[in-house]
């Protein structure tokens, strides 16, 4: 490897080894050998398609080429070239991570191995479960349940264009009992760095009938090792799917006043732990309609934050509190009117500006503004990226809070002041998980004007470091901030990261695999970096 | 705006893939229809900029095979570029001679 000095605005990585030109050629022509040359994409426009969509500086992030395999045989045959060479490669699975750096690898100029061709989809309707490989999309899947009248849920993320096991591999988020994707995962199938391919869990045992009903098979259970890591690469994951249930019920809830969102979360949390809501709420403010539906002329010609007028008028359109939430059970009849009772009678007690009842059963149609609730894939709310009426996108800044009310909107506070001092529109949620909760900001980006953009990198850091303070570290991090979000979890001297470290460089001692990926760099980067 | 929001309760989700060989048409919407079909966000994006009844690609008489490929090569405005492993350049021409309805 040579060394190249990277002259980015961000300054993280200073100094990163990059593979040769001649190795990068040759690499690839032996990749093409495996996969075939309609399936190895190396024209400029091919690196255009691989960048990032939604950057803070897409160029930072421009890999050399990208191969197609069809099978885990194929993905174990790329691995051995990419050690052969020593190129790095970076794999993604339909590469639609838009937010967090799309197809982009961390370090420019890798190889992508991109599975979106790699489609098998089985189901096994009695157990509700399915073994997927990475190139299944939400609407793929969904398409195939449906077409089949499986009754079977998906749970899906707000945009669902993307991987179903790419998602759950970058513990995604949806909004049904199955929210928590990363949780769906039962045994993996995976190419290790060096080849090799393992089963995990029951999949151990080539004949269980099992491998996606015990998540954890014999001693040491490893699924967990292969999500947003970059110690191996999964080929085939079992996810668990809910059953259609027999009814879902619940309410839409507006809160009127910016210091509803403690009370809110003090109401939701408890019935959360407790089990009577047993899907994860997600808790948004009130720009999650207009920044779909609107752009921002339509409301204001005034630089900055939008104003309380503006606030207020946007609310008054769509008919919005400060803070809103959907909340849902899911269930037999009988249980779900016992839980529901349960709910109402907390929610009245804080005095919603409005709660309107939501009812489904089997046979009645799903609004597609309602599918999130009911696993309907969307790809509307990504309209979100023609705010500014240009060019556009997101980056997110999602710390894992408690569930304590008065630690949320002491968070909220010091959040929010931060948006209306680098002149940002804000836009977030408090997303439940059954302990914790995440605070998820999909800070909104005007890629036409470079004067905003500018603010977006030291805004993220500022956001970043406040929450660190307070002990909050983010779940989920773009890949210009990965080593940052790292950074945050230095318990003992960052043994975690020592930890990881350890691991990277026995199984991917080459270190060709994701480097940079979750901040977890392979040895010889390490020492380029400190050099 | 209003029109988006009803024309988006009546609609189907794309239908699965199943022949061998798909046509243009299939491959629209197993590979296009997520966005471009009635409540997707293609749809949703190009309403503002045209007549929502023309907003779904398939509603439309101007589209050349040629366009229809630059626009998914390189992404227009909001949409990203798709890459060719995703649609393959055989199939996008196919996509391509479906939404033309025959113009080159």
């Amino acid at each position: 490897m040579r060394r190249r000095v990277n002259t980015s605005k961000a300054g993280h990585l200073d100094a990163l080894p990059s593979p040769s030109p001649a190795a990068l050629d040759q690499a690839l022509k032996a990749m093409a050998a495996v996969v075939g040359g309609d399936a190895a994409f190396a024209t400029e426009e091919d690196r255009d398609a691989y960048s990032d969509h939604f950057p803070i500086d897409a160029h930072r992030h421009r890999p050399f080429a990208a191969v197609a395999p069809t099978s885990a045989e194929q993905v174990q045959a790329l691995v051995r070239i990419a050690v052969a060479h020593r190129v790095p490669i970076w794999t993604v699975s339909r590469g639609k991570n838009l937010g967090y750096g799309t197809a982009a690898p961390v370090v420019a100029g890798s190889i992508v191995l991109d599975l979106s061709r790699m489609q098998k989809i089985e189901v096994d309707v009695e157990n509700a479960t399915v073994l997927l490989e990475p190139g299944v999309g939400f609407y793929d899947l969904y398409d195939y349940l449906q077409s089949r009248k499986i009754p079977l849920w998906l749970s899906v993320p707000g945009n669902s264009w993307g991987s179903v096991i790419g998602n759950a591999l970058d513990r995604g988020l949806g909004y049904t009992p199955y929210g928590e994707h990363t949780r769906n995962i039962c045994g993996m199938e995976v190419v290790l760095p060096d080849g090799d391919r393992v089963r995990t869990g029951m999949g151990a045992m080539p004949n269980s009938p099992s491998w996606q009903l015990h998540k954890y098979g014999y001693g040491p259970a490893w699924d967990q090792l292969f999500v947003q890591s970059n110690f191996g690469i999964v080929t085939k994951a079992g996810m668990w799917l809910m059953p259609q249930p027999e009814t879902v019920r619940g309410f839409d809830v507006e809160m009127d006043r910016m210091e509803d969102l403690g009370p809110l979360i003090d109401t939701i949390g408890p019935l959360r732990r407790e089990g009577v809501l047993q899907q994860s709420p997600t808790i948004g403010n009130w720009f999650r309609a207009a920044n779909i539906l609107t752009t921002r002329r339509q409301w204001t010609d005034q630089p900055g934050s939008l104003s309380d007028e503006v606030i207020s008028a946007i609310r008054k359109q769509f008919g919005l509190g400060w803070w809103g939430v959907s909340l849902r059970v899911y269930g037999r009849e009988t249980v779900v009117q016992a839980n529901l009772d349960i709910l109402e009678k907390a929610l009245r007690a804080i005095k919603p500006m409005s709660m309107k009842p939501f009812s489904w059963r089997p046979g009645d149609a799903i609004a597609p503004t309602a599918g999130g609730w009911m696993g309907v894939p969307m790809t509307f709310p990504m309209q979100s990226a023609n705010w500014f009426g240009g060019r556009g996108g997101h980056i997110g800044f999602s710390p894992v809070l408690t569930q304590s009310g008065k630690l949320a909107q002491e968070q909220f506070n010091r959040t929010y002041a931060r948006y209306k001092q680098f002149g940002m529109d804000y836009q977030a949620s408090f997303a439940f998980g059954e302990r914790h909760m995440l605070n998820v900001n999909a800070v909104l980006l005007n890629l036409d004007d470079p004067e905003f953009m500018k603010r977006v990198d030291p805004f993220l850091r500022t956001l970043i470091a406040d929450a660190r303070q307070h002990g909050y570290g983010e779940y989920r991090a773009h890949i210009d901030y990965m080593d940052l979000v790292a950074d945050c979890y230095d318990y003992n001297h960052h043994a975690l990261r020592r930890l990881n470290q350890r691991v990277k460089d026995v199984l991917d001692p080459a270190g060709i695999l994701a480097p940079g990926k979750s901040g977890i760099w392979p040895a010889a980067y390490r020492k380029e970096r400190k050099a | 705006m209003r029109r988006l929001l009803l024309l988006a309760l009546a609609l189907p989700v794309s239908v699965a893939v199943q022949a061998a060989e798909p046509d243009g048409q299939q491959l629209f919407e197993h590979k296009c229809a997520m966005c471009h079909g009635p409540v997707g966000m293609g749809t949703g994006l190009l309403a503002r900029r045209m007549k929502p009844e023309v907003a779904p690609l398939e509603k439309r008489d101007d589209l050349s095979a040629a366009y229809v490929e630059r626009a998914a090569r390189i992404g227009i405005l909001n949409m990203p570029p798709i890459t060719r492993a995703d649609v393959s350049d055989a199939q996008l021409a196919l996509i391509a001679r479906y939404l033309s309805k025959g113009k080159p």
